[in-house]
């Protein structure tokens, strides 16, 4: 007896982890890194066996360096981490003549993620890395809340629309892009990068929130004194995020939000992902997404299903979620 | 977790059964400990690897937040989650040349290693350990553990005990041809350090431990900077990561300046 709502149980079938997120770019597991939470990959690869992992999404990566923000860069909060890191990195070149040829020898796919302040950046950043010998594919970065610049694509369908159809000009690799929660319509928004050439959406990127110290009467993070919100905290409300983009899009869902444990990577396959990114969670335990990717072959194997999207509840089929349907709540 | 050890005050030393980290940290460096379910508190706590003898390793825990007074509560028998060892530590002279440790508050923590450390290379070891207050100092003893050699000389903010005044007073008396200076506790008492050696005579090296915020503790979520000196008068703000960088910096790398500018980070 299973509860997966249509798929049946058959304990001889093995598990089908693969996942192809479209151009080529076929994971041989449905967990990566996050962006921002594995750096570029080289101080994880000496505390865990990084073969094992679905892929790696690098360090957010722009056509310029950039040295990062001032300290205090993190507040821990209830079940949750806020960062203003600030995205620092050592830019496009650097990746490309250092990073990529070692990630050529690697047995994951490399997936850069992108940032910019403008159209042009995005682009400039794509064609310095495209083709380039061990970078696999791009996550769009179009949500991070610390660079306020970049927010504006992520918010807007049609700047999104913009920015997508500007890097798919560039590339024939795979264009993963990767949301904000801030987005007011965020269905709409992952619908806008699909219609421009996307070929699979990232949800959900961080959550911004605020941490105050009340003896000094002040925020404890810097400037504008908001970071953005990870860890097991987000996780109902990324959830709710994955299955607004999945009611509106066809192409691969990757979920990402304060998933820690294999239960809550299975439950982002319920409402709607192709495959999931660990992130906060590998600060605590570094080998959290192996940990998960062994239980969700485990689930699938037990429960008699073969693919992860079998998981998927039937409600949330492309189409037939409204964009951003949340009702309130009645209060009876 | 086989001891808990109340020390004094805000000062407890909880020992734990790690063979991989007793053989292999090296003074300075430290461990990241688990004290909670990876929910809440969300975050392992960094401390300095205190002392490891056979497969048994100490932490010195201030119990001030949520995270460090589950560590101080542990009962024996109790599992700990440890990541480790983590961050370069402090570079040991290659002779037999004079180590003062200078030891503010909880920065107690990685010299009872160090001080061993340094006896095995036959130079003269002198502790300066310095606290607000008596009830905060930690104990002349466990620096020494049996080695009555290692010279512990105290003070007190309050001169409830030992020289009524800080530990960097006492540095310039303490120095002799060739001393390494180690240095950890508060970053104004690291700061006022770095200014009183910064003349430099009779100095082989100085290194400081810092402390910082940290996500992961290994390098990847960049949250733990420390200002520090570019090199290049033309290069913007550069920072080095606590974690990997250090916890141990050169004191002349730090750039001091901008680290007392900098607002003190609400501990969780």
């Amino acid at each position: 007896m299973n509860a997966t709502g249509g798929a049946s149980a058959d304990p001889t079938a093995r598990p089908e982890l693969a996942v192809d997120l479209g151009r080529g770019l076929i994971l041989a597991n449905p967990v990566g890194l996050a962006s921002g939470t594995a750096g570029f990959g080289f101080e994880l690869r000496r505390l865990l066996d990084m073969d094992r992992i679905g892929a790696l999404f690098s360090k957010g990566t722009g056509i310029h360096p950039r040295t990062g923000n001032a300290p205090p860069r993190l507040a821990e909060t209830t079940a949750g981490l806020l960062n203003t890191i600030g995205l620092p990195n050592p830019g496009a070149e650097h990746v490309a003549t250092v990073y990529a040829p070692e990630y050529s020898q690697w047995r994951i796919p490399v997936i850069i993620n992108v940032i910019g302040a403008t159209v042009e950046d995005y682009v400039s950043c794509v064609r310095r890395l495209d083709g380039v010998d061990g970078v696999a594919g791009f996550e769009l970065n179009i949500s991070c809340p610390n660079v306020g610049h970049g927010l504006d694509f992520g918010r807007d369908p049609s700047a999104a629309a913009g920015l997508v159809a500007a890097v798919r000009g560039a590339t024939e690799m795979c264009v993963i892009v990767k949301l904000t929660p801030a987005a007011s319509d965020i269905g709409a928004v992952a619908r806008a990068a699909e219609d421009a050439g996307a070929d699979a959406i990232s949800a959900v990127n961080t959550f911004v929130g605020m941490k105050v110290n009340l003896d000094k009467r002040r925020p404890v993070l810097q400037a504008a004194g908001t970071g953005g919100l990870s860890g097991p905290a987000i996780k109902p409300l990324a959830l709710a995020a994955v299955a607004a983009v999945r009611g509106q899009v066809a192409i691969p869902v990757i979920g990402i939000g304060g998933i820690t444990t294999t239960t809550d990577a299975l439950e982002f396959f319920v409402a709607g992902a192709n495959a999931v990114q660990v992130g906060t969670a590998t600060f605590s335990e570094p080998h959290a997404a192996i940990t998960i990717i062994d239980g969700i072959a485990r689930y699938l194997q037990r429960e008699g299903v073969t693919r992860v999207t079998d998981l998927r509840w039937s409600g949330f089929a492309a189409g037939s979620v409204p964009p951003a349907g949340i009702e309130p709540a009645s209060t009876g | 977790m086989v001891r808990v050890e109340v020390l004094g005050e805000r000062l407890v030393e909880v020992s734990v059964r790690l063979p991989h980290l007793a053989a292999t940290a090296l003074p300075g460096q430290f461990a990241q400990l688990r004290c909670g379910d990876g929910v809440q508190p969300l975050l392992r706590r960094p401390f300095s690897v205190a002392w490891a003898v056979d497969d048994i390793c100490s932490f010195v825990v201030a119990p001030v937040g949520e995270g460090t007074r589950r560590l101080c509560a542990l009962a024996v028998g109790d599992a700990l989650d440890v990541l480790g060892p983590l961050g370069r530590g402090y570079r040991l002279p290659d002779d037999a040349s004079n180590v003062i440790c200078v030891a503010g508050g909880v920065g107690c923590a990685p010299f009872p290693l160090l001080a061993a450390r340094a006896r095995e290379g036959g130079g003269a070891v002198t502790v300066l350990s310095g606290a607000t207050t008596e009830r905060r100092l930690y104990p002349a003893e466990r620096y020494q553990r049996g080695d009555a050699a290692i010279r512990v000389v105290e003070a007190t903010d309050d001169g409830s005990r030992g020289w009524n005044g800080t530990v960097v007073d006492l540095v310039a008396s303490a120095m002799s041809g060739g001393a390494s200076v180690y240095g950890c506790g508060p970053n104004p008492m690291l700061a006022a350090l770095a200014a009183s050696l910064s003349g430099g005579a009779g100095l082989h090296r100085a290194e400081v431990s810092l402390e910082a915020p940290m996500g992961c503790g290994f390098g990847v979520c960049l949250g733990c900077v420390i200002p520090v000196h570019s090199g290049d008068a033309a290069a913007p703000a550069s920072w080095a990561l606590c974690c990997t960088d250090g916890p141990v910096l050169d004191i002349t790398q730090v750039d001091w300046e901008r680290l007392m500018a900098l607002p003190r980070a609400g501990v969780a």
